[in-house]
């Protein structure tokens, strides 16, 4: 027997190919092929381009950020001897993909490569902190509620309350003095508050809808309950809200280190490398700020699209 | 309008006593599975005063018949084709530039829609919504627009309207709400309402006032009403004439009284049969089998075949016109009323006359 | 409405004086404490550094600092419970009365409910002057940007929805992503190269007034300046603020676009759309009355929270343009370690930030007729 595999079917068209079936004089069986949570959300990632751009140029960035310097032609931090007549740096050529900065002449394309470790390693990372606490924190307050829950919402809007880039700053120039670690850390406790409102929106939707069944059950059970059925419909908003985070991240930490207040400057970042360039633009420089930018410009970018894509196809009511 | 519907020859304008003239009306729609036949071939008239009713399922095609004579599609995915007229009042109003269709929309021929709440804007008042329609097309002052305005609420039955008219439409039950939408309507004193399921979304209790109301006014002022819902209930009682729509199509035409009482097509007759009453306790409930077809799969020829009770080959091999029946002036979609089915139409008329006091035994599946 | 608004503020004042204890927390708990602007300098002894602390009064247990700070505590009471802790007599103000309220009163002068933000550890001015002088320019900048950021957000997303598919509207998508991915200092540094480069010139490339023409702006020079060549010194200005506030203004137009755009959607694809198209309104007066005005609602309540971002985006540009306000103020006193100056700007940002959301919060109260306050 021929096996012939059809998209979804829909009644109407059941029916028709019964009747034909019937008409035909052939034996047929329909089998349906039922695909679980993931296999789904597969499929309709795939299926937006844009997302798969995104995820394409990721990898692309994290290809290069491990392999780059490992391969590159040039010696991380080996200064080469400028050439003093050509102060301002030589603009892109063959040699030097991105150009040459100014000052010291290193190679931009190296730079931008080197700060794509530096850069996507503090996102993903302080992405994973600021996750973790808070889903700690939101399932916490959703869970118990009452007072706690209230004690945990008041000290959420205060840290909601505090300008972002100005405690960045302060707490980067105080506590992390350049160290990438700390830097990781503080970013990561600055951004779980979004993380931690939703999972706690989410436990108390479910909380609501079967505390009141569960509360004639057997007292252990409605616990499991609760696990079993927040934690698979909490999964898809957390990851959607992880990748705004990353974006975020990177761009703050651009931000952070081009005020010369994130990593040590011997490291380059994205950012760094930017505030360096910016003495030399009046020379006609433009090659070294551009392409670290780009950079950046790329990474956020595809990680927004991977966003939309995540969002899209996690979401139970759209279709496959 | 598309260009081509301009290149085709327009037909004669009406006699001067029909108001409403739609001429083999197809509104097509084009979506991403295909091409959607929402109205086929549609065709009626209405005169000045009185009333018709569009009855049909959900799908039928009948919301998008009222849509497409007030011009409201959205063209892209929409689109009239050529051949399709309608004529109000003498003039053609498919081939109307759009400034001209908006000085008659609100104004000669007023729609009211199904849900009230969300109908109604959720940020102006309802005398500010009122007044705004009277302003547009009588060319009053603000304040004379909130005079009418208010005139009209009192019009519909609404108690202490300037206290009313300064409220919101959140802060309004669902009746009133409908009231509201009635009253807009009627502000400009259109020659023809079209009211598109009017009280679907009401309490029963409410339905019967709505309707009351909606019978009164015209009365009073005199204009044609054009009642689309799929309530054979509410169309016995408010309309003179019905058209009956299955998949697109109009399959029976007449009075209200030959349509409800002696249906000629299969398709009404199944509808009425489907009522029960108390002649039928005892017996099985009579329904129509199967589905409504998908519009990207229509039946080869009849549309109502695959569930006709009374079809043969014929059906399925030659498309059927609307034909005359017995009764005068009123047309059935059915080869039973042509040469090919005169042997048959005796049997289905008793076979029809038999479910309606004892109910239909479906028998064995198809 | 009153009674709600007044409601709001009381719900927000625990939340500021959260905000007051955190801020103070990061300053105090930072490694080295205040005396950390020493670190590097082999010529400041032990000894030096406690008569540092104890001349800013900065050798007292932490509660207790704060509490003086705060203005809730008189600082000549030096009584302490538990050692830490200050006594319930620091709590009276000179003439007796509790130290917090209003100097006329309690005769208290000390702390930020009474207006003292203390002085300059940099350069011995009082930080609430000189907070006040950074604050001109950034108003002047965060102005600007905000009404052109409004304005233009609207015009693109409405215009967008309206023509939707369209080629605009494409382009509008892409400048969306593409600017909202944009980090602000980059597209600063792009413009500085393009127009006030070796290539063009055209446009300043940076500070708030031309040095050779005018005195540096909020100087008494310069009024003096001003009020004898108005035209000139607002030209003068205006030119120096468009690279500034354009780069301000892309990132937030890139985002707000998308939203607007969203919303104008939504609401055109209401059923009061189609009752207004139905009535013989005019496509403009369905647009722009119906639609619109309904499109608008949770936009208030966006700009509202995005506000405080323009102040904080504001650093940043501040610093690429040397434009002499909070942000740059920002910088400046985090790099020296200037601790009341720090606190100060910190506290008047957070105090923005929780206005922000309740005037965005009455705000929305207040157009939206739905709902009930």
């Amino acid at each position: 027997m021929t096996e012939v595999h059809l998209p979804p079917v829909t009644e109407p068209a059941l029916e028709e190919i019964e009747r034909r079936a019937d008409e035909a004089g052939v034996d047929y069986e329909v089998q349906l092929e039922s695909l679980n949570q993931w296999q789904l959300a597969w499929r309709k990632f795939r299926k937006h381009r844009l997302a798969l751009v995104g995820l394409g140029i990721l990898i692309v960035l994290i290809v290069a950020a491990i392999l780059g310097p490992i391969l590159s032609p040039f010696v991380f931090n080996q200064i080469p001897k400028p050439d003093k007549a050509v102060y301002a740096g030589r603009p892109p050529s063959l040699a030097h993909l991105f150009g040459e900065t100014g000052g010291l002449q290193r190679d931009v394309l190296q730079l931008v490569v080197n700060g794509a470790r530096t850069s996507l390693v503090i996102g993903f990372t302080s992405m994973g902190i600021g996750v973790l606490i808070g889903t700690i924190v939101g399932s916490v307050a959703g869970y118990l509620g009452g007072f706690v829950d209230n004690v945990l919402m008041r000290i959420v809007d205060v840290m909601l309350s505090l300008p972002l880039l100005f405690v960045i700053l302060v707490a980067s120039k105080f506590f992390g003095n350049g160290n990438v670690l700390l830097i990781i850390v503080i970013f990561g406790l600055l951004s779980w508050m979004g993380i931690a409102r939703l999972v706690r929106s989410l436990f108390l939707s479910i909380r609501e809808r079967e505390f009141v069944e569960a509360a004639k059950a057997v007292g252990v059970r409605d616990r499991r309950i609760i696990f079993r059925h927040i934690l698979p419909n909490a999964v898809s908003p957390i990851v959607v809200s992880a990748s705004l985070i990353v974006a975020g991240n990177i761009i703050t930490e651009a931000f952070v280190s081009f005020l010369g207040f994130g990593v040590n400057p011997i490291y380059p970042t994205w950012g760094n490398v930017l505030s360096n360039a910016l003495t030399f633009i009046p020379v006609g420089n433009w090659w070294w700020p551009f392409f670290p930018g780009l950079a950046i410009i790329m990474t956020v970018l595809a990680v927004n699209f991977i966003g939309d894509g995540l969002r899209d196809a996690l979401d139970p009511r759209s279709r496959a | 309008m598309t260009a081509t519907a301009e290149r085709h020859a327009l037909g004669a304008p009406p006699p001067d006593d029909i108001l409403l003239d739609v001429r083999n009306l197809r509104t097509v729609f084009h979506v991403m599975d295909g091409d959607v036949p929402a109205v086929d071939g549609v065709s009626f008239q209405l005169r000045p005063g009185r009333s018709i009713g569009i009855v049909g399922e959900s799908g039928s095609g009948k919301s998008v018949t009222a849509l497409t004579i007030m011009r409201l599609l959205d063209i892209p995915p929409a689109e009239v084709m050529p051949g399709s007229e309608i004529w109000f009042d003498g003039t053609e109003l498919l081939r109307m530039p759009m400034d001209a269709m908006r000085k008659i929309r609100g104004n000669d021929i007023a729609m009211i829609f199904q849900e009230p709440l969300t109908s109604l804007n959720p940020v102006f008042t309802i005398g500010g919504q009122i007044a705004e329609q009277v302003e547009l097309h009588l060319k009053v002052k603000k304040k004379e627009a909130w005079e009418r305005a208010i005139e009209s609420l009192k019009l519909v039955g609404i108690p202490s309207p300037e206290r009313r008219a300064k409220q919101y439409p959140h802060e309004m039950s669902g009746g009133m709400r409908q009231r509201v939408m009635i009253a807009m309507a009627l502000s400009c004193e259109p020659k023809l309402l079209i009211a598109d399921e009017p009280t679907t979304a009401l309490d029963v209790t409410i339905q019967a006032q709505i309707l009351e109301l909606l019978k009164t006014i015209q009365d009073r002022t005199d204009s044609a009403l054009l009642l689309i819902t799929h309530d054979l209930g509410v169309i016995a009682e408010m309309v003179e004439d019905v058209v009956v729509m299955y998949s697109g199509q109009v399959v029976e035409t007449g009075t209200v009284d030959q349509v409800l009482l002696e249906p000629r097509a299969p398709y009404t007759m199944g509808l009425i049969e489907s009522i029960p009453t108390v002649d039928k306790r005892g017996g099985r409930l009579s329904v129509i089998k199967g589905t409504v077809p998908s519009p990207f799969n229509l039946p080869p020829a009849c549309r109502f075949e695959p569930r006709c009770p009374y079809a043969w080959d014929h059906c399925r091999k030659v498309v059927p016109d609307l034909f005359q029946t017995d009764h005068p002036n009123q047309l059935a979609r059915c080869h039973l009323y042509t040469a090919a089915g005169v042997g048959r139409r005796e049997q289905a008329l008793e076979a029809h006359a038999q479910a309606m006091t004892v109910g239909r035994d479906l028998g064995g599946q198809r | 409405m009153t009674k709600y608004v007044i409601r709001r503020v009381i719900q927000a004042i625990p939340v500021l004086f959260g905000i007051t204890i955190v801020v103070y927390g990061i300053l105090l708990a930072a490694p080295g404490g205040p005396t950390a602007k020493f670190n590097n300098n082999p010529r400041v002894t032990l000894a030096d550094r406690e008569a540092f602390k104890k001349a800013w009064g900065l050798d007292q247990p932490i509660p207790v600092q704060y509490c003086r700070w705060l203005g809730a505590c008189n600082p000549e009471v030096g009584d302490k419970v538990l050692g830490i802790f200050p006594s319930p007599l620091a709590l009276l103000g000179p003439n007796g009365w509790p130290n917090i309220l209003p100097q006329g009163i309690s005769g208290a002068s000390n702390g930020i409910l009474h207006g003292d933000f203390g002085v300059s550890v940099d350069s011995g001015e009082p930080v609430g002057p000189r907070i006040a002088r950074a604050a001109l320019p950034t108003l002047i900048l965060a102005s600007f940007a905000l009404v052109i950021w409004i304005g233009i957000a609207i015009l693109i997303g409405v215009y967008a929805a309206v023509k939707r598919y369209s080629l605009f509207d494409q382009l509008a998508t892409i400048f969306a992503y593409v600017g909202f991915a944009m980090p602000t200092f980059w597209l600063g540094i792009m413009l500085i190269y393009i127009f006030s480069g070796p290539g063009l010139h055209i446009l300043p490339a940076g500070g708030m007034t031309t040095t050779r023409v005018s005195p540096p702006f909020g100087a008494p020079e310069y009024w003096v300046y001003f009020g004898k060549k108005p035209i000139a010194a607002l030209l003068d200005v205006g030119v120096h603020l468009i690279l500034p506030v354009f780069t301000l203004v892309v990132v937030n137009i890139a985002g707000d676009s998308r939203f607007i755009r969203a919303s104008m959607l939504e609401a055109l694809s209401q059923d009061y759309v189609r009752t207004a198209k139905a009535k013989g309104l005019s496509g403009r007066a369905v647009t722009f009355k119906h639609a619109l005005r309904n499109a608008l609602l949770p936009v208030v309540t966006n700009i509202g929270l995005e506000i405080p971002f323009l102040f904080t985006g504001a650093i940043v540009t501040e610093t690429i343009f040397s434009w002499p306000g909070i942000g740059k103020l920002t910088i400046d006193s985090t790099n020296s370690f200037d601790y009341p100056t720090l606190m100060g700007l910190l506290l008047i940002t957070s105090v923005l930030v929780v206005f922000a959301n309740l005037i965005a919060d009455v705000a929305y109260a207040f157009v939206d007729p739905r709902i009930k306050y």
